[in-house]
């Protein structure tokens, strides 16, 4: 239920971000996304397993599904390369969006 | 024949025009071969060919001649022998034409192609291999055939896609591509619920391959083509294949009303109409092509009417419109070669000048008038015995005949004219002369034929009574000859003849009143504007994609998400509750705070706010993992969104101090977006996940992991050895984005000048200074050597390759920072990092084939170090990549522009 | 070794290979390495044509670890056939970004090496994470690739790209992420039939095929194409669309067959789908007056055609799916050749700013003419034949609008060939503003003209002698209509 809430939260304010003028805005929209598929990852392990999968050191029923928490810890970095990117492409000049609407306030 | 068309271009820059006779030669050799065989199939039997093209959909090459066929063979052939002798003489001697024999010749080959084919799909190829063949000849080089050539090909191509369906419809209906077994069971296309669109495709390809109404204004049009183009494919042969098509399908369709009613109607009304637009010319080509509209109009209609009389006069008129059209066309060229023009404003007395041209004109013409003792009246007065014959109401055959009187009465006046216009009058230009015999011979063959078969028609007619029998299945023999008796039919004739005489004696009046019967549309004008209006509803169409503002691009994947949980809270997943609770008290609390988080980094406009909440999201996400049993994972996040806020720091240096606001009503959309995809996120998190038991594959992996691989940090071994191929391609995706960093940095120029000075370290006096490089001195080995330490205890506790690699990246900032300008060291260049971090983990793999597979992990014993695994040589290619990017984004981020300021040169090292 | 165990390599050698390449320093090197990794992957891909022609299922459990644990690679005759024609592709691409010097550019073999190998990689691999995985080895160098050069007009282009593809990437994840919560597994072999029994399944799975669409440009998330992919310099759209669209379409492909087992539920929303997607296309395709903007615009349409196919899901219906997606391939490949040999050469590829093309460069235009009637649907060429199947077995299902469309469809798309024609070809070259002293514009070479020669060539060689590549598709589609050949390999039983 938490997770659910979580994820709802965090897809929010993705999109939100993700539809606002700026590249950089849309960047931190995607990073929230982001975060969201990987909350929804480690929900879809099952969220009433909750120790780490360490062999050995944990009661293995209870430990957690090891499975989608490789998935997200691979899709952080990939993300985190993306990201990097984007940011390079904001920083290049990439920032430019067609001036179609006048700017009702541009602060210094 | 498709060897002839390939060899033609070359022969053609042989001989130049003189190609023409033999081209001439091979035509009448292949006809001649085929008309030995001849008597077989006039009697009742057929040739046939088959060879499997395609045994997947049951299409072969399959070809048949029989009676119909070998009626068409005989005039593509023979006609075409003709037309290209006479290429001999009309092209230029100069130029070369080799393109324009092998045109010719690959069209014939197609129309040859299309009469002997007995399967529909390959009957098909060789329709649409006419229809391109004519483009390129319409065409010519380019200029002023291009238009023309476009309006035809798009005219009778849509005919063909027409075609297409409605033989893929018969192939389905009747099962198989047969044409044999097609036209064996004409009951079965009738009574099929696909009857109807099947006869209106075959229909529509037919009009529009034989100009019928309301598509007729491609062929006047196509006669920007040079004159032996149009006298072969307008005249002769492409025209006619349309009524090929319909004689070919009559078995299933004639007799039914629809049919006859639409074919006779159309049919017709096109003879009428292309009759008086004929009268109207004074371009003598123009005129002829009119002229070749309206009699395919008789043709169909005749085809139409569909009783055996019917048939065997249409392939009987068919033949005499090919000799009387051939003719005069190419007696029109070679009128407009010597006399320079084809306006009969402009010519006139040609008779005295050109007595056997003007002889030749005359029997041609005679013909097509439909003067006794020629060819052309038979054909038409058995036409009008065929429509006098009409099946139906008794009006219906009377009304037929009359229009079909009025046309013939109007082709007799331009025949007429044309002779008239010509020839007769006074004599303009003395200067011309009679051409040569060789240029004369091919068109006088077809005149002279036209009248001795006339006289001797009844040699056709056990012809004719094959051709019948194929498009009727009916027996029957048809008494062709010069004189029945005082029929009605003879009647009419004496009426057409009449009519036209007085049409033509009046012909100033006429003149006069015609041009106000002209229609306001005209065919090429319809299509002109239908084209202009295709193309503005494309623009139309096209024009949201190319918004350039993600907005528009954005939603669409968005609102297909809502409308899939719009669809699953409808219809229920059928899924089970949760086995044991989900949710544990701490998550609340942090949720709060993350929802409190989220709604500020949505709203702020502050940047420095901004890059704050991130990390805080972002500790907060750290956090979630750690409740959530996922140590490894949480390190990695925390790692990550440090320097992710390192990065946005260093990029938002460059840009406007604050984000732009959007309109409201922008916003307002975007919140409502977001609310919906959160819900249904949200709502598809909860429904579809924690409801089941541990996956297979999770406990197997907790089980077996210590025994198969000697890790005890199951997440690491997944990573490194059950599913490396995984991480090996996330980290060519983390290389990837380096070199983009690269490459994108290098190339575009800054806004914001260098920044020189101090960067975003403290700016600080001497004794700051002192202390961050002690500071310096002292942390950075340390941190260097704990992430080695993360990466080797990596396989059995918390760690590995990227968290070691990302506090090594930590270092590497922590040793900059306090520079004035961060710089990192040149040995330390991000290409051979990931270069050699990708490449290492790839060898790492490609060892596990000695143990069988790729990047199966071997395992060795090391003194003082115990048991090693190659998985670790695979985690130090992670590592060094991970760093690799680290110090990519460090250096190429952090600094004004790149550390080479040289220009860009291609194959430049970074 | 088996050939199983060598599946891998069709990822690792690409890869490999990008990286040894960015260590060479001389071009010429580069140029080498990049066509010599991309031949012998299309070498090896004829075996495995070869190899899976009676329908077998070439499978390696990567690392060998036992099934349902490994990433299975697993190559049956549709991915055999996928990866050889990807593989013509990019050797092809290279020759002609060689012959136009976009290969010079340190960067650029590296990229399109990398590329191709996710590609090869996503089209062999059976685990759906992995699939991820690849989808995004392939993508990140295409955004690169697409902004290569700098201009601010490709990097507005590749903003719109990465932005929407970033979406579909989550989007994928995340359906992945909901697959696995229902089902425990992200293996293809033991997704089999998943959605086609559980509600929950399908749903999940429907978020997987959401964000495949997206990628596919399908409508109504079509319109970032035709926005970005022209701005790229000619070799890279040609590159692109041949394997980027076509990896969603795989995979549609792939996930509707193997885990929705065909389910026929979904079939009417797809037809719509597709229908859609191809009167879209086409009708865009009209509008424009750039030629690659109009060959941009009709691969949104062509996926339609595509993947209308595999709406009338039986072996007819897919057969004609898979035979389409080969040919057009090929076909669209050296459509964008062949204006990008124009454009590189004359510095446009605006209709009107172009003209008497077909006197200058008759090679080019025969080339040109060949492959545009053969995306038409004209004999004898591959595309007459790809209809014709396409045509036949919509109608065989009784679905007579959708065939009349296709038919309809293709009329327009003969439409905007012949715009393309008569503005580039035919009619006369432009006026030279009389100020300018008469600039002689070259001849355009061979080396950018033959590879769209010889992929026309390969369309007319399809098309005359179509069993050959019918009898292979119709061999993949009944591995796709009944995979339990495919599932069974895959889960290593």
């Amino acid at each position: 239920m938490t997770a659910a809430v979580a994820v709802a939260v965090l897809v929010t304010g993705g999109v939100f971000l993700v539809l606002q003028r700026g590249l950089v805005r849309v960047t931190l929209g995607f990073i929230l996304l982001g975060h969201a598929a990987n909350v929804l990852l480690l929900a879809a392990g099952g969220m009433a397993r909750r120790e780490a999968p360490l062999v050995g050191r944990v009661d293995l029923p209870e430990a957690s599904d090891p499975l989608p928490q490789a998935f997200a810890l691979t899709a952080i970095v990939i993300t985190f390369g993306i990201t990097v990117y984007l940011f390079g492409l904001a920083g290049a000049g990439a920032d430019a969006e067609p001036d179609d609407e006048p700017d009702p306030e541009v602060l210094p | 024949m498709l060897a002839a068309s390939a060899a033609a271009p070359l022969l053609a820059r042989r001989l130049g025009r003189d190609t023409g006779f033999v081209l001439a030669g091979v035509f009448t050799l292949v006809l001649g071969v085929l008309l030995a065989r001849s008597p077989d199939v006039v009697y009742g039997g057929t040739l046939d060919y088959a060879q499997p093209w395609i045994p997947t959909l049951d299409v072969a090459l399959r070809l048949r001649l029989d009676g119909l066929s070998l009626l068409f063979v005989v005039l593509i052939l023979g006609v075409g022998a003709l037309i290209v002798a006479y290429c001999a003489r009309y092209l230029n001697p100069d130029t070369s034409h080799g393109r324009l024999f092998g045109l010719l010749t690959l069209f014939a080959t197609s129309m040859l192609g299309l009469v002997l084919s007995a399967d529909v799909v390959l009957l098909f190829v060789f329709w649409e291999a006419t229809t391109l063949s004519s483009f390129f000849l319409i065409g010519g080089q380019g200029t002023t055939g291009a238009k023309p050539a476009t309006r035809a090909l798009l005219t009778t191509g849509g005919g063909g896609l027409a075609l297409l369906a409605g033989l893929i419809m018969i192939a389905v209906t009747v099962g198989s591509t047969d044409l044999n077994v097609i036209l064996s069971d004409p009951q079965l296309i009738r009574d099929s619920e696909l009857a109807w669109p099947i006869g209106a495709c075959i229909i529509l390809a037919a009009f529009t391959k034989s100009a019928q109404f309301p598509f007729h204004f491609w062929l006047p049009d196509a006669m920007v083509a040079i004159t032996p183009v149009s006298a072969y494919l307008h005249a002769a042969t492409m025209v006619k294949a349309g009524i090929y098509l319909l004689l070919r399908f009559s078995p299933p369709f004639a007799g039914e009303p629809a049919w006859t009613a639409t074919l006779v109607v159309v049919g017709l009304f096109t003879c009428v109409m292309g009759a008086l637009f004929a009268l109207q010319q004074h371009d003598l080509k123009a005129l002829l092509a009119y002229s070749t509209v309206s009699q395919l109009g008789l043709l169909v209609a005749l085809v139409g009417v569909g009783t055996p009389a019917a048939l065997a006069t249409a392939a009987l008129h068919l033949f005499a419109h090919a000799l009387f059209k051939a003719t005069l066309f190419m007696l029109v060229g070679i009128v407009d070669r010597e006399a320079g023009s084809r306006d009969i404003r402009e010519l006139s007395g040609l008779r005295h000048l050109m007595p056997v041209t003007a002889t030749l004109t005359g029997l041609a013409a005679l013909s097509m008038a439909g003067i006794p003792p020629f060819l052309g009246f038979i054909s038409k007065e058995e036409a009008f015995y065929a429509f006098l014959g009409l099946e139906g109401p008794p009006w219906v055959g009377a009304l037929a005949a009359f229009t079909a009187v009025s046309g013939a009465a109007l082709t007799f006046a331009y025949g007429f004219r044309i002779l008239a216009g010509a020839f007769g009058g006074p004599v303009l230009q003395p200067d011309l002369y009679e051409p040569r015999r060789s240029f004369l011979a091919p068109a006088a063959v077809p005149a002279v034929m036209g009248l001795g078969l006339g006289v001797g028609v009844g040699l056709l007619n056990p012809l004719i009574d094959r051709t019948v029998l194929d498009t009727r299945l009916v027996e029957g023999s048809f008494d062709l000859a010069l004189w029945h008796g005082f029929t009605p039919a003879l009647g009419l004739s004496a009426v057409t003849i009449t009519v036209g005489f007085l049409l033509f004696l009046r012909r100033a009046a006429v003149d006069r009143t015609l041009p106000r019967l002209r229609l306001p549309v005209t065919g090429v004008g319809a299509f002109d504007r239908g084209y202009e209006r295709a193309l503005r509803l494309g623009s139309l169409v096209g024009r949201p994609a190319l918004d350039p503002s993600l907005t528009a691009h954005l939603p669409w994947p968005l609102l297909a998400l809502v409308a899939l949980g719009v669809t699953g809270l409808l219809s229920g997943t059928g899924l089970g509750p949760p086995p044991a609770p989900l949710s544990r008290d701490g998550d609340w609390l942090l949720l709060a705070v993350l929802a409190l988080s989220v709604l500020g980094l949505a709203v702020t406009r502050s940047q420095m706010a901004a890059v704050t909440l991130l990390g805080t999201v972002g500790f907060i996400v750290a956090g979630w993992f750690l409740l959530a049993g996922a140590p490894d994972l949480a390190l990695t996040q925390l790692l990550v969104e440090i320097l992710t806020v390192v990065v946005a720091v260093l990029v938002l240096r460059r840009l406007p101090g604050a984000f732009r606001a959007g309109r409201r009503r922008r916003t307002g959309g975007a919140a409502v977006l977001a609310g919906l995809s959160g819900v249904a996120a949200g709502l598809g998190t909860w429904a579809l996940t924690g409801r089941r038991e541990r996956s297979p594959a999770g406990d197997f992996l907790l089980e077996q992991s210590e025994p198969l691989t000697g890790g005890t940090n199951v997440v690491n071994t997944v990573l490194v050895d059950f599913r490396g191929m995984d991480t090996w391609g996330e980290v060519t995706v983390l290389a990837v984005a380096v070199i983009g960093l690269l490459s994108l940095l290098r190339r575009t120029t800054d806004r914001a000048p260098a920044e020189a000075g101090p960067g975003p370290g403290p700016a600080g006096g001497a004794d700051n200074a002192v202390v961050l490089r002690v500071t310096r001195a002292v942390l950075v080995p340390v941190i260097l050597l704990f992430s080695l330490y993360l990466l080797l205890r990596g396989h059995d506790d918390p760690g590995g390759g990227f968290i070691a690699a990302l506090v090594g990246g930590a270092a590497v900032a922590l040793d900059q920072l306090p520079r004035g300008r961060p710089a990192v060291p040149r040995w330390l260049r991000p290409d051979r990092l990931i270069a050699v971090g990708v490449l290492v983990a790839g060898a790492a793999g490609l060892l596990g084939y000695l143990d069988g597979a790729f990047l199966r992990p071997l395992k060795t014993e090391l003194p003082g170090l115990g048991s090693v695994s190659s998985s670790l040589v695979f985690d130090v290619g992670v590592y060094l990549a991970v760093l690799g990017l680290v110090v990519a984004a460090l250096d190429r981020l952090a600094v004004g522009r790149s550390r080479d300021d040289a220009p860009v040169t291609a194959g430049d090292r970074s | 070794m088996t050939a199983s165990a060598l599946l891998p390599l069709l990822v690792a050698g690409p890869l490999v290979g990008a990286f040894v390449a960015t260590g060479l320093t001389r071009p010429a090197a580069r140029r080498a390495l990049g066509l010599l990794v991309s031949a012998a992957v299309l070498a090896g891909s004829v075996l495995l044509v070869m190899a899976t022609r009676d329908g077998q299922v070439v499978v390696a459990q990567v690392a060998g670890w036992p099934g349902g644990i490994a990433i299975p690679f697993a190559a049956d005759p549709l991915s055999a056939l996928m990866v050889l024609v990807a593989s013509l592709l990019v050797t092809t691409c290279l020759a002609f970004a060689a012959a136009t010097g976009d290969d010079l550019d340190r960067w650029f073999v590296p990229l399109a090496l990398v590329l191709s190998g996710g590609v090869y990689g996503a089209f062999v691999t059976a685990d759906l994470f992995n699939l991820f995985v690849l989808v995004e080895v392939a993508l990140i160098p295409s955004y690169v690739l697409l902004t290569a050069g700098g201009r601010p007009e490709q990097v507005r282009a590749g903003r719109i790209y990465l932005t929407v593809n970033l979406l579909g990437s989550t989007i994928l994840l995340a359906g992945i992420a909901l697959l696995y919560g229902v089902t425990g597994s992200v293996n293809l072999g033991e997704l089999a039939g998943a959605a086609a029994d559980s509600n929950a399944a399908a749903l999940a799975a429907g978020v997987v095929l959401v964000a495949f669409g997206v990628k596919a440009a399908l409508v109504p998330a079509h319109g970032w194409l035709p926005a970005t992919y022209p701005s790229a310099p000619p070799a890279v759209t040609a590159l692109f669309s041949g394997l980027l669209t076509k990896i969603g379409v795989y995979a549609i492909f792939r996930v509707y067959a193997v885990v929705f087992d065909g389910d026929a539920r979904l079939s009417s929303v797809l037809l719509v789908v597709f229908l859609a997607t191809m009167v879209v296309g086409v009708l865009g395709a009209l509008g424009e007056g750039r030629m690659r903007s109009i060959l941009v615009f009709h691969m949104i349409s062509q996926v339609g055609y595509i993947l209308l196919g595999l709406s009338f899901f039986g072996v007819l219906g897919v057969t004609a799916g898979i035979f389409y997606f080969l040919h057009n391939t090929v076909v669209k490949a050296s459509l964008l050749l062949t204006a990008g040999a124009v454009e590189t050469t004359h510095g446009t590829d605006r209709l009107d700013r172009l003209g008497g093309l077909a006197r200058r460069e008759p090679l080019l235009a025969v080339a040109f003419f060949a492959a545009a009637v053969s995306l038409a649907g004209l004999p004898p060429f591959s595309g007459f034949v790809a209809k014709l199947v396409l045509v036949r077995a919509a109608f065989a299902e009784q679905a007579y609008l959708a065939g009349g469309l296709a038919v309809v469809v293709s009329l327009f798309t003969l439409l905007s060939m012949m715009k393309i024609w008569n503005g580039v070809f035919w009619g006369e070259p432009p006026d030279q503003p009389p100020a300018e002293p008469a600039v002689e514009v070259p001849r355009i070479p061979r080396s950018l003209v033959w590879p769209g020669v010889v992929l026309a060539g390969v369309s007319l060689a399809v098309g005359l002698g179509a069993e050959l590549v019918l009898g292979l598709s119709q061999t993949a589609a009944e591995g796709l209509v009944d995979p339990s050949d495919y599932v069974d390999a895959v889960s290593g039983r």
